[in-house]
């Protein structure tokens, strides 16, 4: 499917996903699908930043 | 509207709100059908504590277990773990084997060479697909990847792969449950739909003055305007989603994406005479006296438009109408009718509850000691809301026994321990805080609690017969805190930790300001020491051969520490782990040291997560006054049977391959326990 950088897509799904990157505000269909790629290559996009992280153990009773 | 207009309208609400439980009988699962066949059930007390039980007996309160240690039962202490924390003791319990082996050394762990810190007992793995960031958890489009970090087999699944049916109820240092045939649900770890611990939202117009410092919580200003608040209910980021205001931040010319956090608006009206006032949130209307609660209030998240929604629960509480306006909202719990995260395995286990049941708490440790902690509760709300819990606790109970036929029941009581934590001062004749307490007007509420336990007994009694054999067990036992040591801040006056900047000792914290080449040794978690190793810690500056000796010295210096005020000594055990432990985690994710407290001893509020203060020793005015985080041999666990316990000196890992023994099966080699019988 990839040529020259470029991807081919169903135009169903390429409706899809511009209608759900509107919505979610991207700037673009493009900007959408790399920014998902990016997720997924990298697995890193759901993890807390280190001060969420501690600030969430706080919420344990033993610590103040 | 007046009083009782509100009233027929919140119980028409309450009684709407039930609909759809009736009609439905479930049933556990059954092997063989047959009513007659053996029966092991172990109800888990956690927090009861060996010596207040025998006094409360002694003194007639406890009927049910005086009856049955008195008629062929038995009762002695057992032993925990180093250290007697819940999630160790437990997992210890599930899978008869030590903290070497199965990776529960405390509440908190670092992953060594990042320094990054995680709750002991579960971590999110990322899956494929789209994804909804729940804290520290994961919700998947696709599916979630959660990993229970228990490290070692239940007991449990070797019933179920020799055919006995297993049901276990809220089990701690189990969530997500156990893979397996077992039905489970999942108890202490479980987190709110924030992925926290449990975070309370509190919307008043007079803010308290620590508003800022509150923990387990948040408060919101929210200013009435002609007789109407406004506010929001907060939910999880949602990565689907990017914030509008600043989708993203350029940091080094790389992106990095902000989600818009999810939030659904809700008002109040309060009623311009009467002290009572309604809710409106979503198609919800919730009407309520001042200090009333509400039933659960069903709440949906929306991910994607008319897609994909998350779903939970909340309990409203209005504790002041006027002069102030304070709303209280109870951490958002995860739907058990619809949960996001995994909670019950199999699903078909949680539908059962729900549909007797209806909606109940799932949160891991859902009394709110936050809430009290803060003030945001007086006592006699924390009680009010603790008992909340315990009669979910007791619905479920009675559920499960109506329909346990054959094979193995274990069943969780929480409200104890946690009761115990925040009332021991009203027992504790020589706590600071103890002549406060006696005017708060609850009266014995610790009393209580154990009788309370003694009618879970009474309710199950009822239902043995001669092929039931039942064991109540404790986590550990219970003692008051009225003194907390500062291990960090006696490493750095001794030389052991270093700061980048002496004079910000106290306002630094998490240890931002250690100066890890010149640090070597570090506190972390309520009993944890680790040494800063080479080639382990992400910047270890102790070579290996200096292992042995700095853990040596640092066990005899912190055996022989006293406390000025009391001329105690507050350390009654340096445990040095590879020395009480074995298995694969001892020296990775294990601490090098694990400290063992006299009762009375703990460690401080700020040493857990990196905090200095100035002294080494303070006194604990908190109303958190009791407590177990000590040495296991100051807190021993309770054991109480329907037969003779032979086994001397019984351990809380034991109990599996006693189960094990009950039904006839073979002791797998590596379980660690013994039967008792």
């Amino acid at each position: 499917m990839f040529r020259s950088g470029k991807i081919k897509i169903k135009k169903e799904l390429y409706e899809r996903v511009k209608s759900f990157a509107e919505q979610a505000g991207y700037a673009s269909v493009e900007e959408f699908i790399e920014h998902t790629l990016e997720k997924e290559i990298s697995r890193t996009g759901g993890s807390d930043s280190e001060d969420e992280t501690k600030k969430k153990l706080r919420g344990l009773g033993y610590i103040s | 509207m007046n009083r009782r207009e509100f009233c027929k309208q919140s119980a028409f609400l309450i009684a709407g709100s039930l609909l759809g439980t009736k009609g439905f009988c479930s049933s556990l699962p059954s092997y063989t059908g047959k009513n007659n066949s053996k029966k092991v059930i172990v109800l888990g007390i956690d927090g009861m504590d060996p010596y207040l039980l025998k006094r409360f007996i002694d003194a007639g309160m406890m009927p049910h277990f005086q009856k049955l240690i008195s008629t062929g039962g038995d009762f002695k202490e057992m032993q925990t773990t180093i250290p007697a924390q819940s999630p160790v003791a437990w997992a210890s319990f599930s899978t008869s084997t030590n903290p070497g082996r199965n990776g529960i050394f405390d509440f908190i762990h670092r992953r060594p060479d990042t320094f990054e810190l995680y709750l002991s007992t579960s971590r999110t793995y990322e899956p494929g697909g789209g994804k909804l960031r729940l804290g520290k958890w994961m919700f998947s489009l696709k599916s979630g990847e959660l990993k229970n970090l228990v490290g070692e087999k239940p007991f449990w699944n070797y019933l179920t792969e020799a055919g006995i049916p297993a049901v276990i109820y809220r089990a701690p240092s189990n969530f997500p449950p156990f893979p397996g045939k077992a039905w489970q649900m999942s108890g202490m770890g479980t987190p709110d739909i924030l992925g926290t611990y449990g975070t309370f939202s509190y919307y008043t117009d007079n803010p308290p003055e620590n508003s800022g410092k509150v923990t387990g919580g948040k408060v919101y200003p929210t200013f009435p305007k002609n007789g109407i608040a406004e506010n929001y209910l907060y939910g999880p980021a949602n990565s689907f989603r990017l914030d509008e205001k600043q989708p993203f931040d350029e940091v080094d010319g790389e992106k990095h994406y902000n989600y818009e956090k999810l939030k659904i608006p809700f008002k109040v009206y309060i009623d311009q005479e009467h002290p009572v006032a309604k809710v409106v949130i979503q198609d919800k209307e919730i009407f309520l006296q001042q200090g009333e609660w509400s039933s659960w209030v069903e709440i949906s998240f929306e991910l994607i438009p008319h897609l994909k929604h998350l779903s939970g629960i909340v309990k409203f509480y209005l504790k002041e109408v006027r002069p102030h306006f304070k709303l209280y909202v109870s951490p958002i719990n995860i739907n058990p009718a619809n949960p996001a995260l995994p909670l019950f395995n199999p699903p078909e286990y949680g539908e059962a509850l729900v549909k007797d049941l209806g909606l109940f708490y799932t949160q891991g440790m859902a009394e709110d000691t936050k809430a009290r902690t803060y003030n945001v509760f007086d006592d006699k709300e924390y009680w009010a809301q603790s008992q909340m819990v315990t009669a979910d606790w007791f619905r479920a109970w009675r559920w499960h026994l109506d329909r346990f036929k054959e094979g193995f029941l274990f069943f969780y009581f929480s409200t104890l321990d946690l009761g115990q934590h925040m009332f021991w001062r009203y027992i504790d004749h020589v706590s600071p805080i103890h002549e406060q307490a006696l005017k708060s007007g609850l009266k014995d509420p610790v009393e209580t609690l154990y009788r309370q336990m003694d009618e879970a007994l009474g309710i199950v009694s009822k239902k043995m017969d001669a092929q039931t054999t039942l064991i109540v067990i404790s986590d550990h036992g219970f003692t008051g805190f009225r003194r907390c040591f500062n291990l960090n801040s006696w490493l750095l006056d001794n030389g052991y930790l270093s700061f980048l900047d002496p004079a910000q000792r106290e306002k630094a914290e998490y240890f931002e300001n250690v100066d890890w080449n010149k640090t070597r040794a570090y506190g972390l978690g309520i009993n944890g020491l680790y040494l800063n190793l080479e080639d382990r810690e992400f910047k270890g500056i102790v070579r290996a051969d200096q292992e042995a000796g700095l853990l040596t010295e640092l066990k005899r210096k912190l055996e022989m520490l006293v406390d000025p005020k009391t001329g105690e000594h507050p350390i009654k055990h340096a445990y040095i782990a590879k020395e009480v432990f074995k298995g694969r985690y001892v020296g990775t994710i294990s601490p090098d040291i694990i400290l063992g407290f006299r009762r009375a001893y703990r460690a401080s509020w700020e040493t857990i997560l990196g905090g200095f203060p100035k002294d080494w020793f303070t006194d604990n005015l908190d109303p958190w006054s009791g407590d177990h985080c000590i040495d296991p041999t100051e807190v021993p666990a309770t054991l109480v049977t329907t037969k003779k316990i032979k086994k001397s000196n019984p351990a809380i890992w034991d109990i599996g391959p006693t189960v094990l023994n009950e039904f006839g099966i073979k002791i797998p080699e590596s379980l660690e326990g013994k039967p008792i019988f």
